[in-house]
């Protein structure tokens, strides 16, 4: 295809948001029409609910302001790679952050009922039957945060113009759920509420030529994978009887690996040795030295994080 | 100086890793793998030290 197609268009007015079946080749715009405005979102695979977005994995791999060129990621242990960020005319969206929640603004500003973005979501998704209980942590578009050096995180202004947009690219069919941010007694759309432009079209040969591959790899598993694949239906958690652990790689067990250091390799591993953590321990200072260097010799993502095969 | 033993205490994961590194050629065995990772890990601090020598505490 080598022209765009729009599909759908609808304005999200404050308050609001809205479910959208996004399937794999297609597009979501999200737009600013007035600017300084901040978007919720949630993501589900459209044909198993129970795969949905992480920001989690996604900020392991992507830092805490994913934008264009960064892909999101389902939670484990699917962990497939479910949208794509095409274009991002600002760069500064968040996965640092939680939804607001109607808890936040009692608590905090006294507010008996208040639009926040848990309960919009929720009343979003509950056209496609999903609970309150299915909104998951979002992915926070055009909100400016950080983190402070005492460790907390932070919001403050934004400066979006009308037009601003982020284009995400479905790469499996999904169930995307943008809502407007409910917030208009915090810093993160400029203490007002003002509405959001949803477009979704179909991408381009030159789009989906865009998209870096991700591995495929044996660990990314789904129910046909799982010991139970039954989703559980209904609410109390009881003992199954006849349950066995089955863990992966147990027992774990130790091997004693003698290594003879010449006078030159024990003087060079004094040197660099973590004393002020292992103290004495020289056999616990050598396997971090071995596994630290094997991390900067052969690991190509950041520590924790999956690896992404590059274009 | 005589040579010093060191016993590290080692589960099957981090040995299976360390094989997977040595059937890519980077050492012919375990303990030749150790003494690479020693002698590049020292080397690599000692190139942090010279490029960084007011910074304490680099990336370890």
């Amino acid at each position: 295809m080598s022209e765009r197609r729009i599909l759908f268009e609808h304005i999200l007015e404050p308050g609001t948001g809205k479910a959208v079946e996004l399937l794999k080749g297609q597009i979501m715009r999200i737009e600013q029409v007035e600017g300084n405005q901040c978007a919720d979102f949630n993501c589900f695979n459209l044909h198993d609910y129970k795969e949905f977005m992480h920001c989690g994995r996604t900020r392991t791999v992507h830092g805490f302001h994913p934008t264009k060129g960064a892909f999101m990621w389902s939670a484990p242990p699917r962990e497939r790679a479910m949208l794509y960020i095409l274009e991002d005319t600002v760069g500064r969206n968040d996965v640092l952050f939680p939804r607001c929640s109607a808890y936040v603004y009692e608590a905090a500003y006294g507010f008996a009922v208040h639009t926040n973005c848990h309960d919009i979501q929720a009343e979003a998704q509950r056209e496609y039957g999903l609970t309150p209980d299915d909104v998951h942590d979002s992915f926070n578009l055009f909100m400016c945060t950080g983190v402070d050096q005492g460790g907390h995180a932070y919001m403050t202004r934004q400066t979006t113009k009308a037009g601003d947009y982020v284009d995400l690219l479905a790469l499996i069919d999904v169930l995307a759920v943008p809502n407007v941010c409910g917030a208009d007694v915090m810093r993160t759309s400029n203490f007002a509420l003002k509405p959001l432009k949803l477009t979704v079209f179909t991408a381009t040969d030159t789009d989906l030529a865009r998209v870096p591959k991700t591995p495929v790899l044996a660990s990314q598993r789904t129910p046909k994978d799982f010991r139970n694949p039954s989703i559980k239906t209904d609410r109390p958690l009881r003992r199954d009887p006849a349950y066995k652990p089955d863990f992966p790689n147990t027992p774990i067990r130790i091997t004693e690996l003698p290594v003879v250091l010449s006078a030159e390799e024990l003087a060079a591993f004094n040197t660099v040795k973590r004393a002020d953590i292992y103290g004495e321990d020289d056999a616990a200072a050598l396997r971090d030295l071995l596994f630290s260097w094997w991390e900067e010799r052969f690991l190509q993502a950041h520590a924790g994080a999956p690896s992404i095969e590059s274009e | 100086m005589t040579d010093t033993v060191i016993k590290l205490r080692l589960n099957q994961q981090q040995l299976e890793l360390m094989d997977r590194t040595i059937a890519r050629g980077v050492a012919p065995n375990r303990v030749a793998l150790i003494r690479l990772a020693i002698r590049e890990y020292a080397a690599a601090r000692k190139a942090e030290t010279k490029a960084k020598p007011n910074d304490l505490e680099p990336m370890r």
